[in-house]
């Protein structure tokens, strides 16, 4: 792995020269490989082996002045990238200058490369045996779980290594490996005329947090369980919980519009609102991308620029976007590190079985579907399935409707924030109930 | 330009490759114990250049080369698969050795029957090259749009123009002795409006392409209209009301609201989720799953467009399936792998996104054929409903068969006439109950402009959507106000 970086590095330097030496004023490098394998199985046989033994991506930026153009390729021999990086730069000396382009400042490049513990050799050691056997247990598990699971889509155990390197004309050299495994598993129920899918998942850089095969199964078999018998629910306007992915999913959306891109454009319904108050006073949103560990940690990001930790959304009132050199640069403002790393909610203090009890109407969503949000305006509307609530209690099962509303009425209209907050992917979020939304049904 | 390259000089030339060595490949993955199994190799080859133009400016012109290969071992229902980024004898003979350690769990299942022979078409000839052209007549068009968006309006404050070129070649070699090449150009043009009034802003957007070369644009006016309808949205949007929420008559407009098709039973035909039973549409093949105005047909062979292809990612010809006659569920999308485990053969539906994901049953384009009924008889024929032209993309639930897709802006119907512009809502349905109440189906049968991009199992792949004009009835629509 140690010679893979410097060879890699030395890649990186070399197209850099090369750049150099044929006119370009400056330049950047990044290069990514990896390893991975992935193992399916179903109704408790193999279904599916795929490998990937040497992936591999490099991508690089010319500039020649103010203009810049890029390429990417996985051709990595010393011909082919010398022949690259002269095409990159003719394109670049035919296209139009950008007033706003250009690496990163020297200032705000990393100045060292964090163990963010990010690697684990318990993943590397296991079999192909030993993945297939928890993909099969998990499974199983889910199966066996009760005779109405009568059906499977199958469950897999996947895992990669992968090196990042990315180097620059104004002397940032880095890299850094990452490893992650998967385990998930989606099953099918039938009762009567209803049949439902679901399933559950786990994703981590450490085996030993991924959970057991066994909870990942039991999960999938009670989510699946649990929606069976739904009916198409009526039209009404009424509190909706979300469940912690869908609370997660509603997060993504809501960063998606505070990228710096989004906000320049104009194309964002958080253009202008910085220190406005744009959820309730109780929301905290956070992006760290130094967690130990954490899938969406980094040392530094795509340009060189160090990871910190960003607060987003502080107590209700909207602190920072999300800004790369570029985007800092067009709103005369200090980049901060670019894209999302690790995303959260900061938990609040309620179990998510209190937040379903405050509810004497509503919908427990567990399910959205089709694009169905507007950036630009924060209109919301997407299809969904869930729970009904009755009384404080999960009741019936429902499907077929719309949820519908506004995020930023949405997230000034939160009225609790639950305590559970787990990562399973780079964007997490506690349980969130939402004050009030218009369902659409029959 | 135009030599005809046979496929194995092309790969002697690109990988310095030989048939031996081909055979060889192939012969590590179907080892001789295996009888009936079945492997291929998928080479692809390619360029993407990229432009966008946004904010009155060029920016950051981009290239982008992909290379590699992915062998497949595929015994009865059991598929092995690996891929390198770097190609030669050596790298995919190890793609190879590990694709065939799947032989390792086969069982009994039977055999993976072949398709019937059918020729590669040629449905996108292409005259000249596509990769290349210089930039500045690229530059030229984007800049045309640019202005021609803001000149629509003086309230349209930006216009984001992007121009996609791709062309690749894929060449499949496979256990059965085919050796396949097929160049396949592809080029897309989206543009995206921003309105601002006050304090209000709308975004509007139109897009367009297929597989044709870059002139496609330029042929009547096609820049224009694509300009003028993402512009027209912005500005249309300003001044919409909320959706209304609840059940009622809604009216699609031809050509891209055909989504819908792609949701409520393009999906949930596919040969895989059937085989194995977790689809809506399970067992459900010679029943009444629409009305009898309702045909609906899978064609990856009509020329020129984003969602066909001469051969599928598997090397078998595209075909002209009818899924839904007359309302009567007739057939399923196969891949070579489902399609000999359900006896039906392959229907040319093999895709993949690129040599780096096996191939799997998916839509080329997919449509609601055309009725009797003028568009303007459809919206006349409504009390109080929605007219929605213009669409997002969609999803949907096979199992249940719950499907959405999401109307990015609508007008009202009352009294037969179209009203008020309206804001985007999502449409939600059941698959195999909704189609039950088309009522109307237009003549003004169209596909869409060449725009959508299908996702199953994390894998994308370009697709065509098409429908009429159409009239269905008890929709439920998901907007804010009662």
């Amino acid at each position: 792995m140690k010679n893979e970086k410097a060879r890699l590095e030395a890649l990186a330097q070399f197209i850099i020269g090369e750049a150099s030496r044929m006119g370009a004023s400056d330049s950047d490098v990044s290069i990514s490989t990896w390893t991975s394998v992935d193992t399916t199985v179903r109704l408790g046989e193999v279904e599916k082996l795929e490998t990937a033994a040497q992936g591999r991506s490099l991508s690089l930026r010319v500039f020649v002045g103010k203009v810049v153009t890029s390429a990417s390729t996985s051709d990595f021999t010393r011909r082919n990238l010398t022949k690259l990086v002269r095409s990159t730069i003719v394109l670049a000396k035919a296209a139009q200058p950008d007033e706003f382009a250009g690496l990163p400042d020297k200032e705000d490049l990393a100045s060292l490369v964090p163990d963010l513990d990010l690697t684990d050799t318990a993943i590397a050691k296991l079999s192909v045996a030993d993945k297939i056997s928890m993909a099969k247990s998990c499974e199983d598990t889910a199966r066996s779980f009760d005779a109405r699971v009568t059906n499977s889509q199958g469950a897999s155990f996947s895992d990669s290594f992968g090196l990042t390197v990315y180097a620059n004309s104004r002397g940032f050299t880095g890299s850094y490996n990452g490893s992650r495994c998967s385990l998930s598993c989606s099953v099918v129920a039938q009762e009567g005329d209803s049949m439902q899918t679901d399933g559950w998942f786990a994703s981590n850089r450490k085996l030993a947090k991924l959970g057991t095969p066994d909870s990942i199964g039991a999960e999938a078999a009670r989510r699946v369980l649990r929606r069976l018998g739904a009916v198409p629910g009526k039209s009404q306007e009424v509190p909706v919980v979300f469940d912690p992915v869908m609370a997660a999913q509603l997060l993504g959306q809501f960063a998606g519009v505070a990228h710096g891109a989004s906000i320049y454009r104009r194309t964002s319904f958080l253009v202008d609102r910085l220190g406005e108050q744009v959820a309730c006073p109780e929301l905290t949103i956070i992006d760290d991308g130094l967690i130990p560990g954490g899938l969406g940690s980094r040392p530094f990001n795509g340009e060189g620029q160090a990871s910190r930790q960003r607060t987003i959304v502080d107590n209700g009132k909207l602190a920072s976007y999300f800004l790369d050199s570029y985007s800092a640069r067009k709103l005369g403002v200090k980049p901060n590190g670019g894209s999302q790393s690790n995303l959260y909610i900061k938990p609040g203090t309620k179990t998510p079985e209190e937040i379903i009890a405050s509810v004497k109407n509503g919908l427990y969503l567990t399910h959205v579907s089709g694009p169905g949000f507007n950036g630009v305006t924060g209109d919301y509307s997407r299809g969904a399935s869930g729970i009904w609530i009755e009384n404080g209690e999960l009741a019936q099962p429902v499907q077929e409707i719309t949820i519908a509303g506004n995020v930023l009425e949405m997230l000034k209209s939160i009225e609790a924030i639950g305590d559970d907050l787990e990562f399973r992917s780079s964007v997490a979020s506690p349980t969130l109930k939402i004050g009030s939304m218009m369902i659409a049904g029959k | 330009m135009n030599k005809v390259i046979t496929p194995s000089q092309y790969l002697a030339k690109t990988f310095g490759l030989t048939p031996a060595q081909l055979d060889k490949v192939l012969g590590v993955a179907v080892g001789s114990r295996d009888k009936g199994a079945f492997s291929d190799i998928y080479f692809q080859v390619g360029t993407t250049e990229g432009l966008v133009f946004d904010q009155g400016i060029l920016k950051n012109p981009s290239r982008s080369d992909v290379s590699g290969a992915g062998v497949r071992f595929v015994i009865g229902d059991k598929t092995g698969y690996s891929y390198t980024d770097h190609v030669n004898f050596r790298n995919l003979t190890a793609a190879a050795r590990n694709a065939a350690t799947i032989a390792l769990h086969a069982n009994a299942v039977e055999p993976v029957q072949v398709g019937p022979k059918r020729q590669q078409h040629n449905l996108y000839p292409l005259e000249g090259i596509l990769i290349g052209l210089p930039l500045q007549e690229k530059v030229d068009l984007l800049m045309m749009i640019d202005k021609e968006c803001r000149k629509y309006d003086p309230r349209i404050k930006n216009a984001t123009v992007s121009l996609s070129i791709q062309e690749e070649t894929v060449i499949i070699v496979t256990s059965l002795g085919d050796l396949i090449l097929d160049r396949r150009p592809l080029v897309r043009l989206g543009v995206t409006c921003l309105a601002e009034e006050g304090a209000r802003r709308e975004s509007g957007s139109s897009s367009g392409g297929g597989r044709v070369d870059f002139e496609f644009f330029l042929e009547d006016e096609r820049w224009k209209k694509h300009a003028h309808k993402a512009a027209q949205e912005a500005i249309g949007l300003l001044s919409a009301v909320p959706a209304p929420a609840g059940e009622m008559t809604v009216v699609l407009g031809n050509g891209w609201p055909g989504v819908l098709i792609h949701e409520a039973v393009g999906h949930g035909l596919e040969g895989d989720f059937n085989r194995k039973g977790t689809s809506a549409f399970s067992k459900m093949i010679g029943q009444k799953v629409a009305s009898d105005l309702c045909t609906i047909i899978d064609d990856g062979t009509v020329p020129g467009r984003r969602g066909s292809l001469n051969i599928d990612d598997e090397g078998v010809p595209t075909s002209n399936t009818v899924l839904i006659e007359k309302g009567v569920l007739k057939g399923y999308l196969q891949d070579r792998t489902n399609g000999g485990l359900m006896r039906h053969g392959s229907t040319g539906n093999g895709r993949r996104e690129s040599y780096r994901h096996v191939p799997m049953p998916r839509m080329t384009n997919t449509y609601l054929a055309g009725g009797q009924s003028t568009p303007e008889e459809i919206i006349k024929s409504v009390k109080r409903g929605l007219y929605a032209v213009t669409f997002g993309g969609g999803q949907v639930d096979i199992t249940n068969g719950d499907y959405t897709f999401s109307a990015t802006s609508a007008i009202l119907i009352e009294d037969g006439k179209l009203t008020k512009a309206v804001k985007g809502a999502t449409l939600i349905g059941n698959g195999p109950k909704s189609l039950h109440h088309v009522a109307m189906v237009g003549n003004d049968m169209a596909l869409d402009e060449g725009t959508g991009t299908c996702g199953k199992r994390g894998q994308s792949v370009p697709v065509g959507v098409g429908m009429p004009t159409i009239r269905i009835d008890g929709v439920t629509v998901g907007g804010t106000s009662r």
